[in-house]
């Protein structure tokens, strides 16, 4: 550790008058690379690595024990044109993502505006309702889950209190997934906690000249906080939609890790994780997760493009 | 800032760890060896158990690591692939053929008559674990497929436990009894096994049919898929077996899922080693006899199989160690004694009978199963095709549940199985 202060010596004049593009970015930038290192070696070892060499993996019939044999668009072929179960999981996690992004982000939003009505104890309501966010992802919520709509569950007391026999929610093919679309909405937490803070930047004296004008809080709901919330809105449905093709946990424990029953919770990631971790069938996996990727890029992509004609910036 | 190292120090100093960190790989080699198996914590205990003592006896340190059957297969695949090959693994008469053809475990033969003695060793588990003619895996125990009942739930429904000659037509009537004495409200006699597929073999067997030729084909037609899932769907009816959505709570085969754990059946389809295991699971004491028969008199749908095997890892540098072990591990009464038959009856004779009389009743139970399986015994069918696991789960699993759940008809359930099975052993041939 050396005595070392910057811009304090001379330098030479030469240097100070011609130094090239490069040499002046390095000087300005060199010391935030230098701490950005340990970020960048798990960067490009852990994440782009692997990401590419699943692009090159995809393009062959890898197993995990014989070295890669290159068969060309042979994986991505079969996807395509003969394989059911790519169709049944696509279905399953479109389905999924249909009703548990919409329904997510409404709950939320409902639990926000009630919320910002400025009650005493906040921060402890704030707190409570953000934590099934932070447990619904887990192991522990799945078995919950699987007891909680089982036949003999604590949903079925419930309802037979009001003489309903329900099914077994989590083992009938017919309901299986809406358990599952539950549980997905029971975590929005997080996006409810960016509603607030949303709902927080508008100004209150809109509200006041709208009450003064005699707009009822529904219209006032319609026509000022929705409208200067759809940036929010917008930031949740990419979020959270992102999120929804990548759900893997529940569907993983509650269906035993094979989309049971009737393939009826084969969630794409859990398909996914089959062919890898089942089969031994990496080449194909890869594949798939490459598939995965293009659908969710143009998701995403889409909301983007289509966001200009219904999400308002102020300014 | 009072603590500095200066360039010298912190060169001596980083010097000495790499040193220390290439060395330690080294050391460890010499005197430690990799074990890795799939089971439970009762497994893990007796195994561990053995590896302790060898290791106050010989000094060798074990090194142990497991997981459950559905987790250690890619576990073992990722470290064969990374280079990095336990010592000695675990093998499943599934997957010998496989590891054994892609040379990543090591014929044993050589070690035979020296570090391993095999002349008390049952033959036809020896020959099991043989794969073109070359010993690949050691044999850890014999055991055969076996219907765990629930004694007591069968005591108060006032019903005689099914015996060795039990076929499956008597089945309605005995749960016609089972179901007006039963005191425990949505038990039911059978299990819905139709997605099992040592049930299916079993069946298949009885019919002088099998699951797979040696080559890797279907050794079985349409009409027989047909017949089984026509089979279940009459018991269904009959109210032998469990609701659809019941049997669908059983998705991963834990034995903690399984209807005679949930208390949802009065028997399950298994192993006999599982005895041990399902016991400790359940309150009820437990028994066990044979699949139904499929007609009066038919037999030879059970075989003695090698519950798993012991193998080498190709890459282990400490091969003749490793078989020491192994022998120690088969043949030392103080190991069986550890041991006991929760990985299947002892193969090898001189244990056998040295631990017969320390055994549980439960244990005793399953050992003269396995011994006096009479006429239902058949010879031991060829190692299953490597795509035999996708055939047995999902495929058959979701046939049985689409059957079940009336989506399908049995006629279409049979034909698809086998379409959908056909066309998975094709894939696999490439």
């Amino acid at each position: 550790m050396t005595a070392h202060s910057i811009g304090v010596e001379s330098r030479p004049i030469e240097r100070a008058v011609t130094p090239s593009l490069w040499r002046r970015l390095w000087d300005a930038n060199a010391p935030g690379y230098l701490f950005l290192i340990p970020w960048l070696i798990g960067f490009f070892g852990l994440t782009i690595g692997p990401i590419l060499s699943s692009l090159f993996l995809s393009f062959t019939n890898f197993d995990l024990l014989t070295p890669p044999d290159w068969v060309g668009f042979a994986n991505y072929q079969r996807i395509f044109t003969a394989d059911p179960k790519f169709a049944q999981s696509m279905r399953v996690t479109l389905l999924f993502v249909a009703f548990s992004v919409p329904l997510k982000l409404a709950f939320a939003l409902c639990i926000a505006l009630l919320l910002n009505r400025g009650m005493r104890g906040l921060p402890v309501y704030r707190a409570i309702f953000y934590l099934p966010s932070l447990l619904g992802a887990s192991v522990a919520i799945a078995v919950l889950w699987r007891q909680l709509f089982a036949g003999d569950g604590v949903v079925n007391d419930f309802l037979a209190l009001f003489g309903i026999e329900g099914p077994s929610w989590i083992s009938n093919p017919r309901t299986s997934l809406w358990t599952l679309i539950v549980l997905a909405i029971w975590q929005f937490g997080s996006p409810m906690i960016i509603f607030l803070a949303g709902l927080r930047q508008i100004p209150q004296d809109m509200y006041e000249a709208a009450s003064l004008d005699g707009a009822s809080k529904w219209r006032q709901f319609w026509k000022i906080s929705l409208p200067l919330l759809t940036p929010v809105i917008f930031f949740n449905a990419v979020i959270q939609t992102i999120e929804g093709f990548k759900s893997f946990t529940p569907a993983f424990i509650i269906s035993g890790g094979n989309g049971s029953p009737v393939n009826s919770t084969l969630f794409y990631t859990l398909y996914l994780y089959q062919e890898a971790f089942a089969f031994f069938r990496m080449g194909y996996a890869s594949a798939l997760a490459w598939i995965l990727l293009a659908i969710v890029a143009f998701f995403t992509a889409f909301s983007f493009l289509t966001s200009r004609f219904w999400v308002h910036y102020e300014q | 800032m009072t603590f500095r190292v200066d360039r010298r120090q912190f060169l001596m100093g980083s010097t000495a760890l790499l040193a220390a960190g290439a060395m330690s790989p080294a050391m460890a080699q010499a005197e430690r060896m990799r074990l890795i198996f799939w089971g439970g914590q009762a497994r893990a205990d007796r195994t561990y158990g053995v590896t302790d003592l060898y290791a106050k006896q010989f000094g060798t340190v074990i090194e142990g690591d497991f997981a459950a059957f559905g987790d250690y297969w890619p576990k073992l695949a990722t470290q064969i692939a990374g280079g990095n090959s336990p010592d000695l693994i675990q093998m499943d008469y599934r997957y010998i053929v496989e590891y054994a053809t892609r040379n990543s475990i090591a014929p044993i033969d050589e070690f035979v008559g020296k570090e391993l003695d095999l002349s008390d060793f049952a033959p036809d588990q020896l020959e099991g674990g043989k794969v073109n003619g070359k010993l690949y895996g050691i044999s850890l125990g014999a055991n055969s497929a076996a219907n765990l009942l629930n004694v007591a739930a069968f005591e108060e429904a006032g019903v005689e436990l099914p015996t060795s000659a039990t076929s499956y037509a008597d089945l309605p009537a005995m749960a016609e009894k089972f179901n007006s004495g039963n005191k425990r409200p949505g038990m039911k006699l059978w299990s819905d096994n139709s997605f099992h597929e040592p049930g299916l073999e079993n069946f298949l067997r009885q019919r002088g049919k099998a699951l797979y030729t040696a080559d890797a084909q279907l050794a079985f037609d349409v009409e027989d898929a047909v017949a089984w899932f026509q089979l279940w769907a009459d018991l269904r009816a009959a109210g032998v077996t469990v609701s659809p959505e019941d049997q669908a709570l059983d998705a991963n085969d834990a034995i903690e899922s399984t209807m005679i754990t949930l208390g949802k059946a009065a028997s399950t389809y298994a192993h006999s080693n599982q005895l041990v295991g399902f016991q400790a699971a359940n309150k009820d004491p437990l028994t066990l006899i044979n699949y139904p028969r499929v007609a009066a008199g038919s037999g030879g749908g059970h075989y003695r199989k090698p519950s798993m095997f012991f193998s080498i890892g190709a890459t282990s540098p400490i091969k003749a160690d490793v078989a020491k072990f192994i022998n120690f591990f088969i043949g030392n009464a103080e190991a069986g004694a550890i041991l006991g038959v929760e990985r299947g009856i002892p193969c090898d004779a001189s244990t056998r009978e040295a631990i017969a009389p320390g055994l549980d009743a439960q244990s005793q139970a399953a050992l003269s199963y396995v011994s006096n399986l009479g006429d239902l015994l058949g010879p031991l069918p060829p190692p299953p095709p490597s795509a035999a696991g996708e055939i047995s789960n999902p495929l058959l699993r979701t046939k049985s549940q689409e059957v079940s759940f009336g989506q399908l008809t049995p006629e279409q359930g049979g034909q698809q199985f086998y379409d959908e099975a056909a066309a998975i052993l094709a894939r696999a041939k490439g």
